[in-house]
């Protein structure tokens, strides 16, 4: 956490600078004889100024705590690739940002919708060393599920709910 | 006469949802909170988020009553995932566990069922009897407010809710808080229509819409924490009765009614949330209790606490969220938006503007809450099929929901990148253990802590005496000015020191007379 918290402060501290820059850049909108201490930049940065402090103060105590030290070596970037609960966080990060910005729009809503949970389903049920045949029951379950939700959620919130989808 | 007149206004608006229409709408809304509650990585404020979007075309008050029948349904049903499998079902049920879950090892897991029920029934009950008394006063006493009080409050709800959310390291919270209101500086600001941070695109002109940004921040960022963590143990059904005892609200009603107050109180306090509201309670029963040693080893007393604290916080948050428009926890602050989507305008002057939606407000609470009632004796072994759904099914189709969620609203994809920006975002902190409820609690406070401070320094021509002067902003900074301190620890031992350095001359000064 000590790593985490180094790194976190330094971001906020470069963001806020950035955010303290844009906010000195703002207009002051002399010509319309706008009181000083009610320009559009005056807010951000103040809220800029807060968070820089509280980066200081997350560094400051990282490197107390040594965060500054600990390295980061290929191997362990190699484990944390093998670690299976960020497999599936990457797994399921890459069918969902694909559904929504590469299906969605693409294809018919429904089958877009239908053919990511078909997928998601498949890949997370999926179990290494069976042979496809073996596997027969789990794709029809997963295509069973799939035709019905996109189905159940199309119909409810296009015809009952009156809702438009993407 | 005034209690009178609550009370007519009360059985009015009770009178107005005893139709088929809004009993059918209680009946489902109600029942699908309990399940989205007891569905580990189903939250309250994310049920609330996507639920919003089904209710867009309802009229305003079926619309809201659909929302708090979800926000009851969810707080009470995460008790049946903490009970049986030792998983809060939602945050707010973690201190749940402590004794449910043993109770449940015991072969009690129904006497642990009927006692939640019993708790979450008479917690919302007194949160709701609160809810009618004090927000009209609190409506009436907040016309008085101005720019100054505002811009405290707003402060003051952005440290408390973080010292609170995140007790073992609050710079945490306070940083999730201030994000939060950095997020809210994009778009169009209010007193000159200046574009800030929008870089020329018109969809940040309005800023991040907030179901979006919520749906991402509680919905997506769920998804892939759910995904990632190992899987949850499957429940057993409970071999003993859930039916709600009588003799555990006889023997138990002193800590029924301290924690239905602290939940209540806890509730009120901008951004604090349910969570936070059980441990209080917990705590504070645990401290006067009788029977302190069967605490976190099955004890009844400590699970009524819980139960009773967090379904309290319920109506308690709703009461700033409509008497100051500052939501009590990160739910209420997704039910303050869908009443803003749906026309009806939360804030001092909703109880000159419309007096009687504070009193149909308290008739949803008390409806959903017989709900609960209903829900909780009847429909146990329901709740365990849900709950054996494998997530590998749930949530794709969670996604599909936070997806429409954010579409809905205006129909723009510019949205679904804000849903899962905001996703992306709040994993990462939850992985950093930075509190989410802060953050949203900065995006709703952004705007009015930025047009208010703008227009004080306007009003007293950048004097900042009034900011420190005024009886209400004193309190409210001098509160927050404490929470800041008595966290960081060298001003606290500094301040400790400082303080018996005082207190031994103060003694010393007594006692030299007397020689």
């Amino acid at each position: 956490m000590a790593r985490a918290d180094l790194i976190t402060g330094i971001v906020l501290i470069l963001l806020n600078l950035y955010v303290i820059i844009e906010s000195w850049r703002m207009p002051r909108l002399e010509h319309l004889k706008v009181h000083p201490l009610s320009v559009p930049g005056i807010v951000p940065a103040f809220i800029g100024t807060v968070l820089i402090l509280f980066g200081i103060a997350l560094v400051s105590r990282s490197i107390k705590r040594g965060g500054y030290r600990l390295g980061f070596t290929g191997e362990q970037f190699l484990q944390v690739l093998k670690n299976p609960g960020n497999q599936r966080l990457m797994l399921t990060a890459f069918l969902t940002i694909g559904y929504a910005g590469l299906l969605i729009g693409t294809l018919p809503y429904w089958l877009a919708t239908g053919l990511f949970i078909f997928v998601f389903i498949l890949l997370f049920e999926w179990k290494r060393g069976i042979s496809l045949s073996q596997h027969k029951r789990g794709i029809i379950t997963a295509a069973v599920i799939a035709t019905l939700s996109s189905a159940a959620i199309t119909f409810v919130f296009e015809r009952l709910f009156l809702v438009s989808l993407p | 006469m005034a209690i009178l007149d609550n009370l007519a206004s009360f059985l009015k608006a009770i009178s107005g949802f005893v139709t088929p229409l809004a009993l059918l709408h209680i009946a489902w809304s109600t029942l699908l909170g309990i399940v989205i509650g007891a569905l580990p990585g189903l939250t309250a404020t994310m049920g609330i988020a996507l639920i919003t979007t089904l209710t867009y075309k309802l009229p305003a008050d079926l619309a809201i009553l659909v929302l708090i029948c979800v926000y009851v349904g969810a707080i009470y049903g995460g008790s049946r995932t903490a009970i049986l499998i030792n998983i809060p079902g939602t945050p707010a049920n973690a201190a749940t566990t402590l004794d449910g879950f043993p109770l449940s090892m015991q072969g009690l897991a129904g006497r642990a069922m009927g006692v939640a029920t019993t708790g979450s029934v008479f917690g919302s009950f007194i949160g709701m009897f609160f809810l009618a008394t004090i927000a009209p006063v609190l409506g009436n006493y907040a016309l008085k407010f101005q720019s100054f009080e505002f811009f405290w409050l707003a402060i003051f709800g952005i440290i408390i809710s973080g010292h609170l959310t995140a007790l073992e390291d609050p710079i945490k919270g306070w940083i999730a808080g201030f994000l939060g209101l950095l997020v809210a500086m994009v778009g169009q600001e209010g007193i000159h229509a200046y574009e800030r941070f929008t870089y020329g695109t018109t969809e940040l002109l309005g800023g991040f819409a907030l179901i979006p940004a919520m749906v991402g921040a509680f919905g997506f960022a769920e998804v892939l924490t759910v995904m990632k963590n190992p899987p949850a143990k499957l429940a057993d059904a409970p071999k003993d009765s859930v039916f709600p005892k009588i003799l555990d609200v006889l023997q138990y009603w002193r800590t029924i009614i301290r924690s239905g107050l602290i939940g209540t109180l806890i509730g009120i306090i901008p951004g604090v949330g349910e969570d936070i509201g059980a441990w209080v309670s917990y705590a504070a029963a645990r401290r006067k209790s009788k029977e302190r040693e069967k605490f976190g080893k099955g004890s009844v007393e400590g699970l009524m606490a819980a139960e009773t604290g967090n379904n309290a916080v319920v109506p308690g948050a709703i009461i700033p969220a409509l008497t100051l428009a500052i939501p009590g926890s990160a739910p209420a602050a997704v039910l303050l938006a869908a009443m803003f989507i749906h026309g009806l305008r939360p804030g001092p002057l909703i109880m000159v503007e419309t007096p009687q939606f504070v009193y149909q407000v308290v008739a949803m609470v008390f409806f959903a809450t017989l709900a609960i009632f209903m829900y909780g004796v009847g429909f146990s072994k329901l709740l365990l099929k849900v709950l054996a759904i494998p997530r590998s099914r749930l949530m794709p189709v969670v996604f599909v929901l936070c997806v429409i969620g954010s579409y809905a609203i205006t129909n723009r994809t510019f949205d679904i990148w804000v849903m899962i920006g905001f996703g992306i975002i709040g994993f990462i902190l939850r992985q950093m253990r930075y509190p989410m409820a802060p953050l949203v609690l900065g995006i709703i406070l952004g705007d009015l802590m930025d047009k208010n401070l703008r227009r004080g320094l306007v009003l007293t021509d950048g004097d900042l005496a009034p900011f420190f002067t005024r009886p209400i902003c004193l309190v409210l900074w001098l509160i927050t000015l404490s929470s800041i301190v008595l966290s960081i620890h060298p001003l606290r031992h500094a301040l400790k020191e400082a303080l018996n350095i005082l207190w031994s001359k103060i003694r010393r000064l007594m006692i030299q007379p007397v020689r």
